[in-house]
Protein backbone atom coordinates (compact mmCIF):
# COMPACT_ATOMS: atom_id res chain seq x y z
CA UNK A 1 0.00 0.00 0.00
CA UNK A 2 2.72 2.44 0.94
CA UNK A 3 4.11 2.10 -2.58
CA UNK A 4 0.91 3.58 -4.00
CA UNK A 5 1.14 6.45 -1.56
CA UNK A 6 4.61 7.24 -2.85
CA UNK A 7 3.16 7.61 -6.32
CA UNK A 8 0.11 9.49 -5.12
CA UNK A 9 2.13 12.28 -3.54
CA UNK A 10 3.81 13.49 -6.76
CA UNK A 11 0.51 13.21 -8.64
CA UNK A 12 -1.23 15.42 -6.10
CA UNK A 13 1.59 17.98 -6.04
CA UNK A 14 1.63 18.25 -9.82
CA UNK A 15 -2.16 18.33 -10.09
CA UNK A 16 -2.26 21.23 -7.63
CA UNK A 17 0.43 23.03 -9.62
CA UNK A 18 -1.57 22.49 -12.81
CA UNK A 19 -4.72 23.92 -11.21
CA UNK A 20 -3.29 26.82 -9.28
CA UNK A 21 -0.27 28.19 -11.15
CA UNK A 22 -2.05 29.15 -14.41
CA UNK A 23 -4.58 31.14 -12.35
CA UNK A 24 -2.09 33.14 -10.35
CA UNK A 25 0.84 33.58 -12.72
CA UNK A 26 1.12 36.22 -15.42
CA UNK A 27 2.38 35.25 -18.88
CA UNK A 28 5.94 36.17 -17.93
CA UNK A 29 5.88 34.05 -14.80
CA UNK A 30 4.25 31.21 -16.73
CA UNK A 31 7.25 31.41 -19.04
CA UNK A 32 9.56 31.07 -16.06
CA UNK A 33 7.49 28.19 -14.69
CA UNK A 34 7.88 26.44 -18.05
CA UNK A 35 11.63 27.03 -17.99
CA UNK A 36 11.81 25.60 -14.48
CA UNK A 37 9.96 22.49 -15.60
CA UNK A 38 12.03 22.06 -18.78
CA UNK A 39 15.25 22.05 -16.79
CA UNK A 40 13.71 19.97 -14.03
CA UNK A 41 12.62 17.41 -16.60
CA UNK A 42 16.02 17.29 -18.29
CA UNK A 43 17.86 17.11 -14.97
CA UNK A 44 15.56 14.35 -13.73
CA UNK A 45 16.30 12.37 -16.90
CA UNK A 46 20.03 12.95 -16.48
CA UNK A 47 19.78 11.94 -12.82
CA UNK A 48 18.97 8.32 -13.68
CA UNK A 49 22.38 7.86 -15.26
CA UNK A 50 24.31 10.56 -13.42
CA UNK A 51 22.75 10.48 -9.97
CA UNK A 52 21.56 6.90 -9.52
CA UNK A 53 24.14 5.01 -11.56
CA UNK A 54 26.84 7.58 -10.71
CA UNK A 55 28.05 7.95 -14.30
CA UNK A 56 28.47 11.70 -14.69
CA UNK A 57 27.68 12.35 -18.31
CA UNK A 58 28.68 15.86 -19.35
CA UNK A 59 27.26 15.30 -22.79
CA UNK A 60 23.51 15.00 -22.41
CA UNK A 61 23.17 17.86 -24.88
CA UNK A 62 23.81 15.14 -27.43
CA UNK A 63 20.53 13.37 -26.66
CA UNK A 64 18.63 16.60 -26.16
CA UNK A 65 19.85 17.74 -29.58
CA UNK A 66 18.91 14.50 -31.28
CA UNK A 67 15.37 14.79 -29.92
CA UNK A 68 15.06 18.47 -30.81
CA UNK A 69 16.42 18.10 -34.33
CA UNK A 70 14.57 14.87 -35.11
CA UNK A 71 11.10 16.17 -34.26
CA UNK A 72 11.74 19.62 -35.76
CA UNK A 73 13.24 18.32 -38.99
CA UNK A 74 10.39 15.83 -39.47
CA UNK A 75 7.79 18.52 -38.73
CA UNK A 76 9.29 21.04 -41.17
CA UNK A 77 10.10 18.62 -43.95
CA UNK A 78 7.22 16.15 -43.80
CA UNK A 79 4.69 18.00 -41.68
CA UNK A 80 4.93 15.15 -39.18
CA UNK A 81 3.41 15.87 -35.80
CA UNK A 82 6.04 16.51 -33.11
CA UNK A 83 4.10 14.07 -30.97
CA UNK A 84 5.28 11.34 -33.33
CA UNK A 85 8.59 13.10 -33.95
CA UNK A 86 9.45 13.00 -30.27
CA UNK A 87 8.97 9.25 -30.22
CA UNK A 88 11.26 8.88 -33.21
CA UNK A 89 13.76 11.23 -31.56
CA UNK A 90 13.62 9.17 -28.36
CA UNK A 91 14.27 5.97 -30.31
CA UNK A 92 17.22 7.54 -32.14
CA UNK A 93 18.63 8.87 -28.86
CA UNK A 94 18.16 5.47 -27.23
CA UNK A 95 20.16 3.87 -30.04
CA UNK A 96 22.84 6.51 -29.74
CA UNK A 97 22.83 6.09 -25.95
CA UNK A 98 23.34 2.36 -26.38
CA UNK A 99 26.28 3.01 -28.68
CA UNK A 100 27.86 5.60 -26.35
CA UNK A 101 27.28 3.36 -23.34
CA UNK A 102 28.73 0.33 -25.03
CA UNK A 103 31.70 2.19 -26.52
CA UNK A 104 32.69 3.75 -23.19
CA UNK A 105 31.72 1.24 -20.50
CA UNK A 106 32.77 -1.84 -22.47
CA UNK A 107 36.30 -0.49 -22.35
CA UNK A 108 36.10 0.37 -18.69
CA UNK A 109 35.90 4.17 -18.93
CA UNK A 110 35.02 5.65 -15.56
CA UNK A 111 34.70 8.95 -13.74
CA UNK A 112 36.46 11.86 -15.39
CA UNK A 113 37.45 9.81 -18.44
CA UNK A 114 33.84 8.90 -19.13
CA UNK A 115 32.82 12.54 -18.61
CA UNK A 116 35.47 13.75 -21.04
CA UNK A 117 34.35 11.38 -23.78
CA UNK A 118 30.75 12.54 -23.39
CA UNK A 119 31.83 16.21 -23.70
CA UNK A 120 33.82 15.33 -26.80
CA UNK A 121 30.84 13.57 -28.37
CA UNK A 122 28.37 16.40 -27.80
CA UNK A 123 30.93 18.95 -29.05
CA UNK A 124 31.50 16.81 -32.11
CA UNK A 125 27.74 16.80 -32.67
CA UNK A 126 27.77 20.62 -32.72
CA UNK A 127 30.18 20.58 -35.65
CA UNK A 128 28.41 17.76 -37.47
CA UNK A 129 25.08 19.57 -37.31
CA UNK A 130 26.65 22.96 -38.13
CA UNK A 131 27.88 21.50 -41.40
CA UNK A 132 24.78 19.50 -42.24
CA UNK A 133 22.74 21.39 -44.83
CA UNK A 134 19.50 19.48 -44.32
CA UNK A 135 19.68 20.38 -40.62
CA UNK A 136 19.98 24.07 -41.37
CA UNK A 137 23.72 24.21 -40.77
CA UNK A 138 24.94 26.79 -38.29
CA UNK A 139 21.70 28.77 -38.65
CA UNK A 140 19.64 25.91 -37.23
CA UNK A 141 16.00 25.08 -37.88
CA UNK A 142 12.99 27.25 -37.25
CA UNK A 143 9.62 25.76 -36.35
CA UNK A 144 6.94 27.36 -38.54
CA UNK A 145 4.19 28.69 -36.32
CA UNK A 146 0.83 27.39 -37.54
CA UNK A 147 -1.42 28.87 -34.89
CA UNK A 148 -3.20 27.03 -32.13
CA UNK A 149 -2.70 23.43 -33.25
CA UNK A 150 -2.38 21.00 -30.33
CA UNK A 151 -1.72 18.12 -32.74
CA UNK A 152 1.37 20.02 -33.96
CA UNK A 153 2.23 20.86 -30.33
CA UNK A 154 1.60 24.55 -30.92
CA UNK A 155 -0.54 26.73 -28.72
CA UNK A 156 -1.76 30.25 -28.38
CA UNK A 157 -0.52 31.28 -25.00
CA UNK A 158 1.57 29.46 -22.45
CA UNK A 159 -1.01 27.17 -20.92
CA UNK A 160 -0.72 24.33 -23.44
CA UNK A 161 3.07 24.23 -23.18
CA UNK A 162 2.90 24.50 -19.42
CA UNK A 163 0.57 21.52 -19.11
CA UNK A 164 2.66 19.36 -21.46
CA UNK A 165 5.95 19.96 -19.69
CA UNK A 166 4.21 19.57 -16.33
CA UNK A 167 2.96 16.12 -17.30
CA UNK A 168 6.38 15.22 -18.73
CA UNK A 169 8.11 16.23 -15.51
CA UNK A 170 5.55 14.32 -13.47
CA UNK A 171 6.21 11.28 -15.64
CA UNK A 172 9.98 11.62 -15.14
CA UNK A 173 9.51 11.92 -11.37
CA UNK A 174 7.22 8.88 -11.35
CA UNK A 175 9.70 6.84 -13.41
CA UNK A 176 12.44 7.75 -10.92
CA UNK A 177 10.16 6.93 -8.01
CA UNK A 178 9.32 3.61 -9.61
CA UNK A 179 12.99 2.76 -10.21
CA UNK A 180 13.70 3.59 -6.59
CA UNK A 181 11.86 0.53 -5.36
CA UNK A 182 12.84 -1.92 -8.08
CA UNK A 183 15.66 -4.31 -8.76
CA UNK A 184 16.98 -2.14 -11.60
CA UNK A 185 17.05 0.92 -9.33
CA UNK A 186 18.93 -0.96 -6.61
CA UNK A 187 21.39 -2.18 -9.19
CA UNK A 188 22.01 1.36 -10.43
CA UNK A 189 22.86 2.39 -6.88
CA UNK A 190 25.06 -0.69 -6.41
CA UNK A 191 27.02 0.23 -9.54
CA UNK A 192 27.48 3.79 -8.26
CA UNK A 193 28.48 2.77 -4.77
CA UNK A 194 30.91 -0.02 -5.54
CA UNK A 195 31.19 -1.55 -8.96
CA UNK A 196 33.49 -4.40 -8.03
CA UNK A 197 31.25 -5.53 -5.18
CA UNK A 198 28.17 -5.16 -7.38
CA UNK A 199 29.68 -7.40 -10.04
CA UNK A 200 30.60 -10.01 -7.41
CA UNK A 201 27.01 -9.93 -6.15
CA UNK A 202 25.56 -10.90 -9.48
CA UNK A 203 24.98 -7.45 -10.96
CA UNK A 204 25.79 -7.26 -14.66
CA UNK A 205 27.43 -3.87 -14.26
CA UNK A 206 28.09 -3.31 -17.96
CA UNK A 207 24.49 -4.11 -18.92
CA UNK A 208 23.13 -2.02 -16.06
CA UNK A 209 25.14 1.03 -17.09
CA UNK A 210 24.18 0.67 -20.75
CA UNK A 211 20.49 0.30 -19.87
CA UNK A 212 20.68 3.38 -17.66
CA UNK A 213 22.25 5.34 -20.53
CA UNK A 214 19.58 4.21 -22.96
CA UNK A 215 16.71 5.15 -20.64
CA UNK A 216 18.27 8.47 -19.67
CA UNK A 217 19.06 9.34 -23.31
CA UNK A 218 15.55 8.56 -24.56
CA UNK A 219 13.95 10.65 -21.82
CA UNK A 220 16.34 13.55 -22.46
CA UNK A 221 15.53 13.48 -26.17
CA UNK A 222 11.82 13.96 -25.45
CA UNK A 223 12.78 17.04 -23.44
CA UNK A 224 14.73 18.27 -26.46
CA UNK A 225 11.68 17.90 -28.70
CA UNK A 226 9.59 19.95 -26.32
CA UNK A 227 12.36 22.54 -26.00
CA UNK A 228 12.37 23.03 -29.78
CA UNK A 229 8.59 23.33 -29.96
CA UNK A 230 8.43 25.84 -27.15
CA UNK A 231 11.22 28.10 -28.39
CA UNK A 232 10.26 27.40 -32.05
CA UNK A 233 13.94 27.25 -32.88
CA UNK A 234 16.83 24.79 -32.66
CA UNK A 235 20.44 25.72 -33.32
CA UNK A 236 23.58 23.63 -32.87
CA UNK A 237 24.62 25.50 -29.72
CA UNK A 238 21.17 25.83 -28.20
CA UNK A 239 20.66 22.10 -27.83
CA UNK A 240 23.99 20.37 -28.44
CA UNK A 241 27.24 21.38 -26.85
CA UNK A 242 28.64 21.51 -23.38
CA UNK A 243 26.84 24.67 -22.17
CA UNK A 244 23.47 22.95 -22.23
CA UNK A 245 24.97 19.71 -20.99
CA UNK A 246 26.48 21.36 -17.96
CA UNK A 247 23.26 23.22 -17.15
CA UNK A 248 21.35 19.95 -17.16
CA UNK A 249 23.49 18.42 -14.46
CA UNK A 250 23.82 21.63 -12.47
CA UNK A 251 20.25 21.42 -11.23
CA UNK A 252 20.61 17.75 -10.34
CA UNK A 253 23.81 18.34 -8.38
CA UNK A 254 22.47 21.33 -6.50
CA UNK A 255 19.11 19.72 -5.80
CA UNK A 256 20.56 16.37 -4.82
CA UNK A 257 22.14 13.61 -6.91
CA UNK A 258 20.36 10.29 -6.89
CA UNK A 259 17.21 11.62 -5.24
CA UNK A 260 13.72 11.66 -6.76
CA UNK A 261 12.99 15.31 -6.04
CA UNK A 262 16.49 16.80 -6.17
CA UNK A 263 16.56 17.89 -9.83
CA UNK A 264 13.13 19.52 -9.54
CA UNK A 265 14.03 21.32 -6.32
CA UNK A 266 17.32 22.47 -7.86
CA UNK A 267 15.54 23.87 -10.90
CA UNK A 268 12.81 25.55 -8.83
CA UNK A 269 15.41 27.41 -6.79
CA UNK A 270 17.97 28.18 -9.45
CA UNK A 271 16.11 28.87 -12.69
CA UNK A 272 14.00 31.81 -11.43
CA UNK A 273 16.98 33.30 -9.62
CA UNK A 274 19.07 33.12 -12.76
CA UNK A 275 16.22 34.50 -14.87
CA UNK A 276 15.78 37.50 -12.60
CA UNK A 277 19.51 38.09 -12.58
CA UNK A 278 19.40 38.05 -16.33
CA UNK A 279 16.39 40.36 -16.50
CA UNK A 280 17.65 42.84 -13.92
CA UNK A 281 21.35 42.86 -14.73
CA UNK A 282 21.24 41.72 -18.35
CA UNK A 283 22.18 45.16 -19.67
CA UNK A 284 24.55 46.34 -16.95
CA UNK A 285 26.16 43.06 -16.00
CA UNK A 286 25.89 40.56 -18.76
CA UNK A 287 26.45 36.93 -17.85
CA UNK A 288 25.55 37.56 -14.19
CA UNK A 289 23.39 34.44 -14.20
CA UNK A 290 26.33 32.30 -15.32
CA UNK A 291 28.39 33.73 -12.49
CA UNK A 292 25.54 32.89 -10.17
CA UNK A 293 25.42 29.29 -11.42
CA UNK A 294 29.15 28.95 -10.82
CA UNK A 295 29.01 30.42 -7.33
CA UNK A 296 26.05 28.30 -6.24
CA UNK A 297 27.69 25.19 -7.63
CA UNK A 298 30.94 25.82 -5.76
CA UNK A 299 29.09 26.55 -2.52
CA UNK A 300 26.97 23.43 -2.92
CA UNK A 301 30.01 21.24 -3.49
CA UNK A 302 31.71 22.74 -0.44
CA UNK A 303 28.90 22.81 2.08
CA UNK A 304 26.33 20.26 0.99
CA UNK A 305 27.79 17.75 -1.42
CA UNK A 306 24.54 15.76 -1.30
CA UNK A 307 22.55 18.74 -2.53
CA UNK A 308 19.48 20.31 -0.98
CA UNK A 309 17.36 17.18 -0.88
CA UNK A 310 20.36 15.12 0.25
CA UNK A 311 20.98 17.55 3.10
CA UNK A 312 17.34 17.34 4.17
CA UNK A 313 17.57 13.54 4.11
CA UNK A 314 20.75 13.53 6.22
CA UNK A 315 19.23 15.91 8.77
CA UNK A 316 16.12 13.74 9.00
CA UNK A 317 18.28 10.65 9.55
CA UNK A 318 20.22 12.39 12.31
CA UNK A 319 17.02 13.50 14.01
CA UNK A 320 15.52 10.03 13.76
CA UNK A 321 18.59 8.56 15.40
CA UNK A 322 18.32 11.04 18.23
CA UNK A 323 21.10 12.78 20.18
CA UNK A 324 23.68 10.78 22.11
CA UNK A 325 23.20 7.80 19.83
CA UNK A 326 26.08 8.45 17.48
CA UNK A 327 26.80 5.90 14.80
CA UNK A 328 29.66 3.56 15.48
CA UNK A 329 33.03 4.84 14.31
CA UNK A 330 33.12 4.53 10.55
CA UNK A 331 35.81 2.27 9.21
CA UNK A 332 35.74 2.37 5.48
CA UNK A 333 38.46 -0.17 5.00
CA UNK A 334 39.59 -2.99 7.20
CA UNK A 335 42.77 -3.90 5.40
CA UNK A 336 44.32 -7.19 6.38
CA UNK A 337 48.01 -7.75 6.98
CA UNK B 1 29.18 -38.05 -7.92
CA UNK B 2 31.26 -35.23 -9.30
CA UNK B 3 32.76 -32.54 -7.12
CA UNK B 4 31.05 -29.19 -6.55
CA UNK B 5 34.16 -27.33 -7.66
CA UNK B 6 36.96 -28.90 -9.60
CA UNK B 7 40.14 -27.06 -10.48
CA UNK B 8 42.52 -28.73 -12.92
CA UNK B 9 46.02 -27.61 -13.85
CA UNK B 10 45.03 -23.99 -13.31
CA UNK B 11 47.76 -21.54 -14.33
CA UNK B 12 47.83 -17.77 -14.43
CA UNK B 13 50.84 -15.81 -15.62
CA UNK B 14 51.26 -12.07 -15.10
CA UNK B 15 54.08 -11.00 -17.41
CA UNK B 16 57.06 -12.95 -16.12
CA UNK B 17 55.40 -13.97 -12.87
CA UNK B 18 53.50 -17.23 -12.56
CA UNK B 19 51.04 -16.35 -9.81
CA UNK B 20 49.19 -19.67 -9.95
CA UNK B 21 51.07 -22.66 -11.31
CA UNK B 22 49.44 -25.92 -12.43
CA UNK B 23 47.09 -25.94 -9.46
CA UNK B 24 44.58 -28.77 -9.02
CA UNK B 25 42.15 -29.30 -6.16
CA UNK B 26 38.46 -29.80 -5.53
CA UNK B 27 35.72 -28.84 -3.12
CA UNK B 28 32.79 -31.11 -2.28
CA UNK B 29 29.36 -30.09 -1.09
CA UNK B 30 29.17 -29.47 2.64
CA UNK B 31 32.91 -29.02 3.07
CA UNK B 32 34.95 -26.17 4.44
CA UNK B 33 38.21 -26.13 2.51
CA UNK B 34 41.01 -23.84 3.63
CA UNK B 35 43.36 -22.26 1.16
CA UNK B 36 46.56 -21.10 2.82
CA UNK B 37 50.07 -20.07 1.98
CA UNK B 38 52.58 -17.32 2.75
CA UNK B 39 52.09 -13.82 1.37
CA UNK B 40 52.30 -13.85 -2.39
CA UNK B 41 51.54 -17.57 -2.65
CA UNK B 42 48.72 -16.94 -5.13
CA UNK B 43 45.66 -17.25 -2.90
CA UNK B 44 44.00 -14.04 -3.98
CA UNK B 45 44.81 -14.68 -7.65
CA UNK B 46 43.21 -18.09 -7.19
CA UNK B 47 40.06 -16.43 -5.80
CA UNK B 48 40.01 -13.96 -8.66
CA UNK B 49 40.26 -16.83 -11.13
CA UNK B 50 37.50 -18.85 -9.48
CA UNK B 51 35.13 -15.89 -9.19
CA UNK B 52 35.65 -14.88 -12.80
CA UNK B 53 37.33 -11.54 -12.08
CA UNK B 54 40.30 -12.62 -14.22
CA UNK B 55 40.80 -15.39 -16.78
CA UNK B 56 43.26 -18.22 -16.39
CA UNK B 57 46.20 -18.54 -18.77
CA UNK B 58 45.47 -22.25 -18.96
CA UNK B 59 43.71 -25.00 -17.06
CA UNK B 60 40.12 -25.85 -16.30
CA UNK B 61 37.57 -24.80 -13.69
CA UNK B 62 34.42 -26.88 -13.40
CA UNK B 63 31.60 -25.79 -11.15
CA UNK B 64 28.60 -28.11 -10.68
CA UNK B 65 29.97 -30.16 -13.57
CA UNK B 66 30.00 -27.17 -15.93
CA UNK B 67 33.08 -25.62 -17.52
CA UNK B 68 33.09 -22.05 -16.24
CA UNK B 69 36.33 -20.66 -17.65
CA UNK B 70 35.58 -17.30 -19.28
CA UNK B 71 32.46 -16.60 -17.22
CA UNK B 72 32.26 -13.14 -15.68
CA UNK B 73 31.86 -12.49 -11.95
CA UNK B 74 28.17 -11.73 -12.14
CA UNK B 75 27.58 -14.92 -14.14
CA UNK B 76 29.50 -17.00 -11.60
CA UNK B 77 27.37 -15.46 -8.89
CA UNK B 78 24.22 -16.48 -10.73
CA UNK B 79 25.58 -20.01 -11.15
CA UNK B 80 26.04 -20.19 -7.38
CA UNK B 81 29.63 -19.20 -6.68
CA UNK B 82 29.95 -15.95 -4.74
CA UNK B 83 33.01 -14.35 -3.20
CA UNK B 84 33.56 -11.91 -0.37
CA UNK B 85 36.41 -9.42 -0.31
CA UNK B 86 39.35 -9.22 2.05
CA UNK B 87 39.07 -5.45 2.14
CA UNK B 88 35.38 -5.13 2.93
CA UNK B 89 33.37 -3.63 0.08
CA UNK B 90 30.12 -2.21 1.42
CA UNK B 91 27.82 0.07 -0.53
CA UNK B 92 28.49 3.02 1.79
CA UNK B 93 25.53 5.26 1.07
CA UNK B 94 22.74 2.70 1.53
CA UNK B 95 21.53 0.86 4.63
CA UNK B 96 22.77 -2.56 5.75
CA UNK B 97 19.44 -4.01 4.68
CA UNK B 98 19.74 -2.54 1.18
CA UNK B 99 23.35 -3.70 0.94
CA UNK B 100 22.14 -7.25 1.41
CA UNK B 101 19.05 -6.79 -0.77
CA UNK B 102 21.31 -6.12 -3.74
CA UNK B 103 22.65 -9.64 -3.33
CA UNK B 104 19.16 -11.08 -2.81
CA UNK B 105 18.03 -9.63 -6.16
CA UNK B 106 20.08 -12.34 -7.87
CA UNK B 107 17.37 -14.88 -7.02
CA UNK B 108 14.40 -12.59 -6.36
CA UNK B 109 12.88 -10.25 -8.92
CA UNK B 110 10.65 -8.18 -6.66
CA UNK B 111 11.80 -5.79 -3.97
CA UNK B 112 9.40 -7.36 -1.48
CA UNK B 113 10.85 -10.85 -1.88
CA UNK B 114 14.43 -9.48 -1.85
CA UNK B 115 13.71 -7.58 1.35
CA UNK B 116 12.28 -10.66 3.06
CA UNK B 117 15.36 -12.65 2.08
CA UNK B 118 17.65 -9.82 3.22
CA UNK B 119 15.96 -9.61 6.63
CA UNK B 120 16.37 -13.36 7.03
CA UNK B 121 20.07 -13.05 6.18
CA UNK B 122 20.54 -10.09 8.55
CA UNK B 123 19.16 -12.26 11.33
CA UNK B 124 21.43 -15.16 10.38
CA UNK B 125 24.54 -12.99 10.61
CA UNK B 126 23.26 -11.26 13.75
CA UNK B 127 22.81 -7.83 12.23
CA UNK B 128 19.04 -7.45 12.36
CA UNK B 129 19.28 -4.54 14.81
CA UNK B 130 21.54 -2.69 12.34
CA UNK B 131 19.21 -2.99 9.33
CA UNK B 132 18.77 0.75 8.87
CA UNK B 133 22.37 1.83 9.53
CA UNK B 134 24.26 3.10 6.49
CA UNK B 135 27.13 1.03 5.16
CA UNK B 136 29.60 3.77 5.97
CA UNK B 137 28.52 3.95 9.61
CA UNK B 138 29.18 0.27 10.44
CA UNK B 139 32.16 -0.95 12.48
CA UNK B 140 34.73 -3.28 10.95
CA UNK B 141 33.21 -6.30 12.71
CA UNK B 142 29.78 -5.35 11.41
CA UNK B 143 31.19 -4.81 7.93
CA UNK B 144 32.73 -8.29 8.01
CA UNK B 145 29.37 -9.77 8.95
CA UNK B 146 27.72 -7.63 6.29
CA UNK B 147 30.23 -8.95 3.77
CA UNK B 148 29.27 -12.54 4.63
CA UNK B 149 25.60 -11.55 4.58
CA UNK B 150 25.92 -10.01 1.12
CA UNK B 151 27.42 -13.26 -0.09
CA UNK B 152 24.76 -15.40 1.61
CA UNK B 153 21.98 -13.28 0.13
CA UNK B 154 22.94 -14.45 -3.35
CA UNK B 155 22.09 -18.00 -2.12
CA UNK B 156 25.32 -19.56 -3.35
CA UNK B 157 26.26 -23.23 -3.47
CA UNK B 158 29.83 -22.24 -2.70
CA UNK B 159 30.90 -19.14 -0.79
CA UNK B 160 34.49 -17.97 -1.10
CA UNK B 161 35.61 -16.14 2.04
CA UNK B 162 38.66 -13.93 1.64
CA UNK B 163 40.28 -13.32 5.04
CA UNK B 164 37.14 -12.67 7.05
CA UNK B 165 39.14 -12.64 10.26
CA UNK B 166 41.76 -10.11 9.16
CA UNK B 167 41.85 -7.07 11.42
CA UNK B 168 39.51 -8.47 14.06
CA UNK B 169 40.16 -8.96 17.77
CA UNK B 170 40.37 -12.53 19.17
CA UNK B 171 36.87 -12.24 20.62
CA UNK B 172 35.47 -11.05 17.30
CA UNK B 173 37.30 -13.85 15.53
CA UNK B 174 35.55 -16.41 17.76
CA UNK B 175 32.27 -14.76 16.83
CA UNK B 176 32.96 -15.05 13.09
CA UNK B 177 34.20 -18.63 13.54
CA UNK B 178 30.97 -19.59 15.25
CA UNK B 179 28.97 -17.96 12.46
CA UNK B 180 30.81 -19.75 9.65
CA UNK B 181 30.64 -23.07 11.46
CA UNK B 182 26.92 -22.71 11.99
CA UNK B 183 26.36 -21.82 8.34
CA UNK B 184 28.37 -24.89 7.36
CA UNK B 185 26.29 -27.10 9.66
CA UNK B 186 23.23 -25.71 7.91
CA UNK B 187 24.68 -26.93 4.63
CA UNK B 188 26.75 -24.09 3.17
CA UNK B 189 30.00 -25.00 1.45
CA UNK B 190 33.02 -22.73 1.94
CA UNK B 191 36.39 -22.14 0.41
CA UNK B 192 38.31 -19.99 2.87
CA UNK B 193 41.49 -17.98 2.42
CA UNK B 194 42.85 -17.00 5.78
CA UNK B 195 46.01 -15.81 7.46
CA UNK B 196 44.81 -16.35 11.00
CA UNK B 197 45.81 -19.98 11.68
CA UNK B 198 43.34 -20.41 14.51
CA UNK B 199 40.55 -19.81 12.04
CA UNK B 200 41.79 -22.10 9.33
CA UNK B 201 42.70 -24.96 11.69
CA UNK B 202 39.40 -24.74 13.50
CA UNK B 203 37.12 -24.47 10.52
CA UNK B 204 38.57 -26.50 7.70
CA UNK B 205 37.81 -30.11 6.92
CA UNK B 206 40.65 -30.04 4.43
CA UNK B 207 43.43 -27.58 3.73
CA UNK B 208 45.14 -26.80 0.45
CA UNK B 209 48.56 -25.20 0.84
CA UNK B 210 50.09 -22.98 -1.85
CA UNK B 211 53.60 -21.65 -2.12
CA UNK B 212 54.85 -19.61 -5.07
CA UNK B 213 51.65 -20.44 -6.91
CA UNK B 214 52.01 -24.22 -6.65
CA UNK B 215 50.29 -26.75 -4.46
CA UNK B 216 52.72 -28.05 -1.88
CA UNK B 217 50.38 -30.02 0.37
CA UNK B 218 46.79 -31.04 0.87
CA UNK B 219 45.15 -32.77 3.82
CA UNK B 220 43.31 -32.46 7.12
CA UNK B 221 44.40 -29.73 9.54
CA UNK B 222 46.14 -32.42 11.60
CA UNK B 223 48.13 -33.67 8.62
CA UNK B 224 48.97 -30.17 7.42
CA UNK B 225 50.31 -29.05 10.78
CA UNK B 226 52.77 -31.99 10.70
CA UNK B 227 53.71 -31.72 7.03
CA UNK B 228 57.40 -30.84 6.75
CA UNK B 229 57.06 -28.96 3.45
CA UNK B 230 54.35 -26.79 4.92
CA UNK B 231 56.29 -26.19 8.11
CA UNK B 232 59.29 -25.13 6.09
CA UNK B 233 57.31 -22.85 3.82
CA UNK B 234 54.97 -21.30 6.25
CA UNK B 235 54.12 -22.68 9.64
CA UNK B 236 57.76 -22.68 10.64
CA UNK B 237 57.20 -19.10 11.63
CA UNK B 238 56.05 -20.04 15.12
CA UNK B 239 54.31 -16.78 15.88
CA UNK B 240 51.72 -17.50 13.22
CA UNK B 241 50.56 -20.64 15.00
CA UNK B 242 47.90 -19.69 17.45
Amino acid sequence: MSRYKEFLFPVIVFALAALILPLVLSAYYMHIAILVLVWAYLATSWNILGGYAGQHSLGHGLYMGVGAYASTYLAITYGLSPWIGLIIGAILAAGLGWFVGFATFRYGLKGAYFALVTIALTEAAVYVVSNWKAMGGAAGLEVTYLGNKPWMMQFDGKLGYFLIILVMTLAAVLITQWLNGRRFGYRLVAVRENEEAAEAMGVNTLGTKINATVLSAAMTAVGGSFFAQYFTYVGPRTVFGETVSVQILLFAIIGGLGTVWGPLVGAIILVPTAEFARAELGTTFQGAHLLLYGAVLVLTMLFMPNGIVGLARDVRRKLARGPGDEPSAPLAEGGGP
Amino acid sequence: MSHLLEVENLTRVFGGLTAVNDLSFHVDRGEVVGLIGPNGAGKTTCFNLLSGAIRPTSGAIRFKGQDVVGKKSHQMCKLGLTRTFQVVQPFPDVSALENIMIGAFVRHGSAGAAERKAREVLETVGMDHKADVLGRDLTLMELKKLEIGKGLATEPDLLLLDEVAAGLTPVEIDDILALVRKLNQDGMTFLVVEHVMKVIMNLSHRIVVLNFGSLIAEGTPGEISKNQAVLDAYLGEEEYVA
